[in-house]
């Protein structure tokens, strides 16, 4: 599993996150919308992941280990449509 | 509705009547950048909005009109009527869906239906799918002027860019890639398409709708919209897109959009020679260049080398070209590093004061638009306007009731030294809430171009319908009024336009054989003259002919045949205002069954307006309404009669005259007398009024106001008149709310409440 809950409750993404950590993330989100987020160790991310970070309106604490997108979709990941 | 809902509902209604009024004025201007833009700005929102309120069925909708619009502005497709009618058509039953949600706080199953249709419809104007292999050099998405996104991410990132972009003067293109919203199921990843970007630039991404709540959130349901700049191929990039070709779309950023073009126009101080140098260094510092270490040194020395010589500045080529050498004898590009960086360090203070002017340029336009005067609206609802009116009503009652007890005091200690201050005071409270009312009023002034907005489309959907050539011109929009005249104005004024359109205009035909331009002019003009608020609406049409009202006023037996002969021409016109009247032989579905007329006449005067008519046969007919700037003040005139005290207004009070017995005589049942050469029926109030009649002195001159509404007049005889008074009308409510003959109440300086008569309704 490349989503879980850290022993300090932090949201943790590690590894390659494919489509289907979106809804298992989304899971924990609706379990606990206030969560800590830590993307640090992903190493890639999918679309359908982002989504769900951005769609919680919360901000990962550090740059995203997945370095692309650490490089071009930060500090502002978002921009309103 | 929640408050996101209300302001949904008053948002979407402004952009869909601009959007309208726009793609009116591109039909008729023809199509200009800046307005399909506006437009387009105006479909965007509506159907982003549509997502916040859940109005799928709006969005896809406003999403297809998007497609057309899109098509519309590339050429593809012309502004042709057709067309236009088709996205008015759009607009309206999105503008009735407003409406339904409104009301209902949803849209029925039946939305659903028509917006499916709708959506078929809109596409069916659009070029087919199969003529897209003609454009085979740019297969995928087109060039358009640079979307506004790219504009925007052009300037927020616009350090980034120029750093990024260097010297290159290589072609540019702004891509936006929208997954369709199941492309997750489909196995598609969009971040790795845009990952496979070539020399990235600048990438966003927005959300195509506003998420919903995360416990409503689909995961996997695509809401984005990923957008890029990208110095690299354009078939490069085409290449990566090529399975979603319908979802992508890339234009080519024209080069005075990028950064760069800054450096180049303030070339001369060897800035662009700097941005030469500096790419080589980058170039030189890129790791795993050995393998070709001698043609990157030789041509990144032979570039900076040239473009050094080129900015004048043979000694530092000169320095460059020893690195040069130097380096591949050692095979390593550290003197060559350092020879460059020591060129840019000569360059550098040409380079670093340049920077400063542009520094100085983007904060000088901050700085300006932060000055612009920005015109800020405040949404305050009508109920809070109206409970403040009503409110300041009521204290010029107060003030009025203050004033009648100054009196008493002053009549009591008649030389008192207090009498002064208080009446001091007193002319201090009545000037400060005059002046308040009067502000209050203001904030329910709103200009008139609010109802003038709807005329554009009405004009052009009955020359349409009409087959005539119709200009309308509007004059004064800005002119205000109150918000309740302004808004009881419409009807009148469609009833206006239309009767000026279907029976004032002639067809093209015959005005071109009247010597009159084929193309016929209606005019709506309001203006202000002193408290008045006047609106005229006049057609250079083939006029009123009094002869034909005659003809058909004596058909219809609107008058007896002797009093019709006695009208004047201007009388005679006078007639279409009367209920009933109409003066085409057909019928029309346009200005309806002759009840235009009579219509816009009982509006005004409700309003406390006239309304005239000037019309000559061939140049055309002018109708002018004359209306109160604000209804929220009456005059009226205080009269006793039967021991009772009641209000008139005074808009409808011509004369007060003492008519001695003598001159008073008996017509049929009534008493009348003559009156500056009319017959003036005589009412007594009292009568009217069911009041006890009370026996008088038969030799005692009697009091009559003679008044006249709705063209009738009459003397109204009363016992006395008191006080002429500015007071706030009150509707009748409660019980009193179906009473008829008054127009409201109002409360007297003593504090008794008086009845205001409505005089149109008591008047035989």
């Amino acid at each position: 599993m490349t989503v879980r809950t850290a022993d300090n409750g932090m949201l943790v993404l590690e590894g390659v996150c494919p489509v289907e950590d979106a809804e298992a993330l989304l899971q924990l989100l609706q379990a606990r919308p206030t969560a800590a987020l830590d993307w640090a160790q992903c190493s890639q991310l999918h679309t359908a992941v982002l989504q769900v970070v951005l769609a919680s309106g919360l901000v990962p604490s550090g740059p995203c280990g997945d370095a692309w997108v650490a490089k071009w979709l930060t500090p502002k990941p978002l921009q309103k449509g | 509705m929640n408050a996101l809902q209300e302001q949904f509902v008053t948002e979407a209604r402004e952009l869909i009547r601009q959007a309208i009024d726009d793609l009116i004025a591109l039909e008729r201007d023809g199509t200009s950048p800046e307005r399909i833009d506006r437009v387009f700005r105006a479909f965007h929102t509506l159907k982003g909005s549509a997502g916040v309120v859940e109005l799928p069925a709006m969005s896809i909708v406003m999403h297809a009109l998007e497609d057309l619009l899109a098509e519309l502005r590339r050429g593809t497709l012309g502004t042709s009527a057709a067309t236009i009618d088709q996205a008015l058509e759009c607009l309206d039953l999105v503008s009735q869906w407003v409406d339904q949600f409104e009301d209902n706080g949803s849209l029925t199953a039946q939305a659903d239906t028509d917006g499916r249709v709708m959506v078929e419809r809109l596409r069916s104007f659009l070029p087919q799918q199969t003529e897209q292999p003609a454009r085979s050099s740019r297969p995928i998405g087109s060039d358009g002027p640079l979307p506004e996104w790219a504009s925007a991410l052009i300037a927020a990132e616009r350090e980034a860019l120029a750093s990024r972009l260097g010297s290159r003067l290589s072609d540019v293109f702004a891509i936006s890639y929208e997954p369709i919203v199941g492309c997750f199921f489909s196995g598609d990843d969009p971040l790795q398409l845009m990952r496979q970007l070539p020399e990235l630039l600048a990438l966003r991404i927005e959300t195509r709708e506003a998420f919903p709540p995360l416990m409503e959130l689909d995961p996997y349901a695509c809401n984005l919209r990923l957008q890029a700049i990208s110095a690299g191929e354009h078939d490069e990039i085409a290449r990566i897109f090529r399975l979603v070709p319908d979802q992508v779309r890339i234009s080519a950023v024209p080069a005075e959009a990028l950064p760069i073009r800054v450096f180049d126009i303030n070339d001369g101080k060897g800035v662009l020679i700097g941005k030469v140098v500096e790419a080589q260094i980058d170039l030189l510092r890129i790791p795993n260049r050995r393998d070709d270490f001698a043609g990157c040194v030789g041509a990144a020395a032979q570039s900076a080398a040239n473009a050094l010589r080129h900015g004048d500045y043979p000694q530092l080529a000169e320095m460059v070209v020893r690195a040069k050498a130097l380096a591949l004898s050692q095979c390593d590009a550290a003197p060559l590093l350092v020879a460059l960086e020591q060129a840019l360090l000569a360059l550098d203070g040409a380079r670093s004061l340049v920077a400063a002017e542009d520094v100085d340029g983007s904060n000088a336009a901050l700085a300006d638009a932060a000055q612009r005067p920005v015109q800020r609206v405040l949404r305050v609802s009508e109920a809070k306007i109206e409970a403040l009116v009503n409110l300041a009503g009521e204290l010029v009652v107060a003030k009025n009731t203050l004033a009648h007890s100054a009196k008493c005091i002053e009549e009591e200690l008649a030389g008192r030294g207090a009498i002064e201050s208080i009446r001091r005071d007193h002319q201090a409270i009545e000037r400060l809430v005059l002046e308040l009312h009067g502000s209050i009023l203001q904030l329910r002034m709103v200009p008139v171009g609010q109802v003038f907005q709807s005329f554009p489309r009405l004009a052009r959907d009955i020359s349409r319908q009409l087959g005539k050539k119709v200009e309308l011109v509007m004059r004064g929009e800005g002119t205000e009024a109150d918000k309740t005249i302004v808004d009881r104005l419409f009807e009148p004024l469609v009833h206006l336009v239309r009767n000026a359109m279907d029976h004032g205009i002639e067809d093209p035909g015959q005005r071109l054989v009247a010597g009159k331009p084929e193309t016929a002019t209606v005019s709506i003009e309001a203006s202000r003259i002193r408290d008045r608020f006047l609106v005229q609406v006049a057609d250079d049409g083939r006029g009123i002919d009094p002869g034909v009202v005659r003809r058909k006023a004596s058909e219809k037996r609107m008058l007896p045949p002797e009093e019709l002969a006695a009208l004047t021409d201007e009388q005679v016109i006078e007639l279409v205002f009367a209920p009933g009247f109409s003066t085409t032989s057909e019928v029309s579905d346009i200005s309806g069954r002759g009840i235009g007329m009579d219509v816009v006449r009982s509006t005004i005067e409700q309003m406390g307006g006239r309304v005239s008519l000037q019309s000559r046969a061939g140049t055309g007919t002018t109708v002018q309404l004359d209306m109160p700037t604000t209804i929220a003040l009456s005059r009226i005139m205080v009269v006793e009669t039967g021991g009772r005290l009641f209000g008139i207004s005074m808009d409808a009070v011509s004369e007060t005259v003492r008519v001695t017995p003598d001159r008073i005589s008996q017509i049929k049942n009534n008493n009348g007398f003559v009156f500056r050469d009319r017959v003036v029926p005589i009412v007594a109030l009292a009568e009217l009024m069911k009041l006890p009649a009370q026996t008088k002195d038969g030799t005692i001159a009697k009091l009559l106001v003679v008044m006249e509404a709705s063209g009738k007049v009459a003397a109204l005889e009363i016992d006395a008149i008191h006080d002429r008074l500015d007071v706030v009308l009150k509707p009748m409510q409660g019980l009193l709310a179906g009473a008829r003959g008054y127009a409201g109440t109002t409360l007297l300086g003593n504090g008794q409440v008086l009845l205001v008569l409505d005089i149109k309704e008591l008047l035989p």
